[in-house]
């Protein structure tokens, strides 16, 4: 009897498992919202017994938070900073202007829809969310991750042409290099 | 106090001939308005004469309705603790003036601020082209003839879910009975 196939999903869930509780996130402060996340890491809320805690470089961490506004400029560089980052990722989009402008809904430079330029996981609402709604949010991704369908990283894979093409509708002087996954 | 600062004033305008001059006993402020020309040297004078030595600020106001733009430098003394603010207007349609670093070299920072957000010229000015700005092709969007609301409706897609967003000022306006100016309505963006 062949066995690969229960040891193949054996080993998934294992790994997801694994994964949830062990997410390194990016500091990586967009916008005002970073104020939150050392509130989170600290001793009241503590957020390192769910397993989250800081990364210092793109390429060991695992969770890109856009923790506020995202102008154009900053984009370019998350984005670019997302592709650095290696498999599995996650993006959360973080209080209430990743989600949809929020009071920067007329701005000239803030983008409205995050999940058009990255595939991301989990919104946070809020304006600022309290670190007990980034802990839920957090929460949250681990359930995802656990039950295999935080797969952002195969998404953006996939669906690259999709995404390029909205990231290049508003980056001009596109000076990116090309990546071989 | 007062007497001290209508010397000041008095001191100003033998030396430069001014627009418009008033004081300010509360703020312990002295307000000029001067053409564009003697700009450099009223405030090097301010600076090197009259102990002015600190530039606090620099700013531009946009008049839209008389077609100008005023930049307004705030100058302080240390010793008396008094403030000189320098306005000069400009021409909205081609808004020109000399580079001023110079004097103090921080200028140079609010004249590429001042280029990018309204595009005001500073002939001499030594600056790489951008400053905030990354890439941006549109007008200067600190204007305020620039419809930033109908560029970010045709540059960004706007997520479903905020149609009923209502005009903050016209409803906070209609809730008070509040009657908006006409200038305030085209252009409260």
């Amino acid at each position: 009897m062949d066995y690969g196939i229960y040891q193949d999903k054996l080993t998934r869930i294992v790994t997801d498992i694994a994964r949830s509780h062990s997410l390194w996130i990016l500091a990586y402060g967009t916008g005002c919202g970073a104020i939150e996340v050392p509130a989170t890491m600290t001793s009241r809320y503590d957020a390192e017994r769910l397993g989250v805690r800081g990364a210092a470089t793109p390429r060991q961490a695992d969770v890109l938070m856009i923790t506020g506004y995202l102008t154009v400029k900053t984009l370019k560089r998350v984005i670019r900073v997302y592709e650095q980052m290696q498999d599995p990722k996650y993006v959360i989009g973080f209080g209430s202007c990743a989600v949809n402008g929020g009071m920067y809904w007329d701005s000239y430079n803030t983008i409205k829809q995050l999940d058009l330029y990255l595939p991301v996981d989990v919104y946070i609402s809020g304006c600022m969310p309290r670190p007990e709604a980034v802990l839920e949010g957090f929460a949250k991704l681990q359930e995802q991750i656990r039950a295999g369908e935080a797969r952002g990283a195969t998404k953006y894979k996939d669906n690259l042409d999709y995404y390029r093409g909205n990231q290049k509708k508003i980056i001009k002087n596109w000076d990116f290099p090309d990546y071989n996954w | 106090m007062e007497t001290f600062l209508e010397k000041i004033k008095d001191r100003i305008s033998v030396n430069f001939e001014l627009d418009r001059s008033s004081i300010d006993v509360e703020r312990k402020r002295v307000d000029v308005q001067i053409k564009k020309e003697q700009i450099p040297s009223i405030l090097r004078y301010l600076k090197e004469n009259m102990n002015f030595r600190h530039l606090m600020h620099a700013s531009v106001v946009d008049w839209l309705e008389e077609g100008k733009f005023e930049v307004l430098f705030m100058l302080w003394t240390p010793k008396e603790k008094i403030r000189v603010f320098v306005r000069t207007k400009l021409d909205r349609d081609n808004p020109v003036m000399e580079n001023l670093d110079m004097i103090w070299p921080q200028l140079n920072t609010y004249e590429r601020e001042f280029k990018e957000m309204y595009g005001i010229e500073f002939t001499g000015l030594v600056a790489p082209e951008e400053f905030i700005l990354e890439d941006w092709e549109g007008p200067p969007p600190m204007r305020r003839d620039f419809d930033t609301e109908a560029y970010a409706k045709d540059v960004f897609s706007e997520r479903i879910g905020r149609e009923d967003a209502q005009d903050v000022r016209e409803t906070i306006a209609k809730r008070s009975g509040e009657v908006i100016p006409d200038f305030a309505k085209k252009h409260s963006r």
